[in-house]
């Protein structure tokens, strides 16, 4: 189970990525494995602006339909189109081309948990 | 089907055998079976449509013996299918129907000689099937036993299925025709024992379908592993078939269908004499049905799931029964529509409250490979 040090996760096993005010959103590891084989992805339309814990996208594996909720609040400026094609590389590489959305962020990130704090929650 | 409480479920003899192989347990038809194993389920899929063999645990299945010599006039009355076509050696698609035509469930009936047949049921229909059978069997002289917790059922299925399974039976496979069997023994050397083989199957490609002793199911379960065989869960069970088109219990076909609206009047008999819910269908036929059957496919991105609604035309008239991702057909479903959006009508599918648009399809989804 890989947790990068140098992301922010969330409860709901999202991870985020926080440079200067823009924020990029995956899913972790974690989850990737959990949902099992995905084959769509419904991406959130550029402009929209979420708030934290607000459904920004949609994953289908095989079986089930997730939706996937802002780390934080923001206004999406970029999508990673990959997955419309490629939705497999949510599960191959969770934290690397299978990135979800950028955000220019509006709120705090305080809510969040360190690596080392979901690790912790992981294993609860 | 999905949810019951952990305390009533029952575990297959192979359970072990899923764990050792990765499998992901889930709760299912009050069993406890593995959804999918290590691997996931689209290679588990690739693995039985490309040219591999996968290996299904259905010991949910259930069997049930019917004996005596009334068993002919017994099934020619309880089930739609016309048994007295059947052969010494041969298997049919059927279903049991109640007197309102709708059915409680579909099965395949496999017959021993004319005084001994099997039936093949679903697992969540196995208490109600047994009960309606040994109910109606008290007017025929015929003797009723549900064997199912005795027998492992497995299948194996795909383009190396045959070759897999020849190496652990003395039954000469290449002598089994589409929907016959044989009998025979079964199993690795010291763990073999008498079974039924038959050239059956739920995905669309070659393959069998194996009833064993449950002593010997985990030695047949791994000699196959070491054959070659690929271990498939309950979702790549699904997604195979489906691009089949094959009717599922619960989905396609219920007891609030006939085989009129379920496109099943080709394993329903009206000429043979008569049988449960015969007069109900005819009803049903010359009245005209509410809904029809039909299959879609999306011409835009997206994936259809069960109870997602289906619009003609911008009007609601149906809703998917069953619905996925086909990896070679892209989204696919099957789905009720009300009659006259049966043949003819824009048709969209509502995924997340935006309508998305279909087309009708013929089945099967994707190329059959049963070898006919």
């Amino acid at each position: 189970m890989s947790i990068p040090a140098d992301l922010k996760y969330t409860k709901e096993h999202e991870w985020v990525r926080i440079e200067g005010d823009t924020a990029t959103f995956g899913i972790s590891d974690h989850a990737q494995e959990a949902l099992g084989d995905i084959v769509f992805v419904e991406l959130p339309e550029i402009g929209r602006s979420v708030d934290a814990a607000e459904a920004y996208a949609v994953v289908e594996s095989v079986k089930a339909v997730s939706d996937i909720y802002a780390p934080v609040a923001g206004e999406v400026i970029e999508v990673n189109t990959l997955l419309e094609s490629e939705p497999e590389k949510l599960n191959t590489e969770p934290y690397g081309a299978g990135w979800i959305a950028k955000v220019k962020m509006s709120g705090n990130s305080d809510e969040l948990m360190s690596d080392d704090e979901y690790t912790t929650f992981l294993e609860e | 089907m999905w949810g019951m409480q952990v305390s009533e479920l029952l575990k297959t003899p192979l359970f072990d055998a899923h764990i050792a192989s990765g499998g992901k347990i889930v709760p299912f038809a009050g069993y406890e079976l593995p959804v999918q194993y290590k691997n996931g389920a689209l290679k588990e899929y690739t693995a039985v449509r490309e040219g591999a063999a996968g290996i299904f645990d259905i010991t949910h299945m259930g069997q049930v013996r019917v004996e005596g010599v009334g068993a002919l006039d017994f099934l020619q009355y309880v089930t739609t299918n016309d048994v007295s076509k059947l052969v010494d050696g041969q298997v049919q698609y059927s279903a049991l129907l109640n007197e309102q035509g709708t059915f409680i469930d579909d099965i395949t009936t496999y017959k021993i000689n004319d005084e001994a047949y099997y039936l093949c049921i679903n697992a969540a229909n196995r208490h109600k099937d047994v009960a309606h059978l040994q109910q109606e069997a008290t007017n025929f002289d015929v003797t009723v036993t549900d064997e199912s917790d005795g027998t492992t059922l497995l299948a194996l299925q795909g383009a190396k299925a045959q070759a897999a399974l020849q190496a652990l039976t003395e039954i000469d496979l290449e002598s089994i025709g589409y929907y016959k069997f044989s009998r025979g023994k079964i199993g690795p050397t010291g763990g073999s024992a008498g079974g039924i083989i038959s050239r059956t199957g739920y995905t669309g490609e070659d393959g069998f379908e194996i009833y064993i002793p449950n002593a010997i199911a985990a030695e047949v379960w791994n000699a196959l592993l070491v054959g070659g065989a690929v271990p498939i869960g309950l979702a790549a069970r699904d997604m195979l078939r489906t691009e089949m088109g094959y009717a599922l219990y619960g989905h396609e076909i219920s007891d609030v269908v006939t085989p009129v609206e379920a496109k099943l009047m080709w394993i329903t008999k009206l000429d043979k004499g008569n049988f449960i819910g015969k007069s109900a269908v005819e009803t049903r036929k010359s009245e005209g049905v509410k809904q029809r059957l039909i299959a879609l496919k999306l011409t835009d991105r997206g994936i259809p799931r069960e109870h997602y609604k289906v619009f003609v035309d911008g009007i609601e008239s149906g809703e998917v029964t069953s619905g996925m991702h086909s990896p070679m057909a892209g989204g696919v479903a099957l789905a009720y529509v009300k009659p006259e959006h049966a043949i003819e009508g824009d048709v969209s599918i509502e995924i997340r409250g935006k309508l998305v648009a279909a087309e009708r399809a013929s089945l099967p989804f994707v190329r059959s490979n049963v070898k006919k």
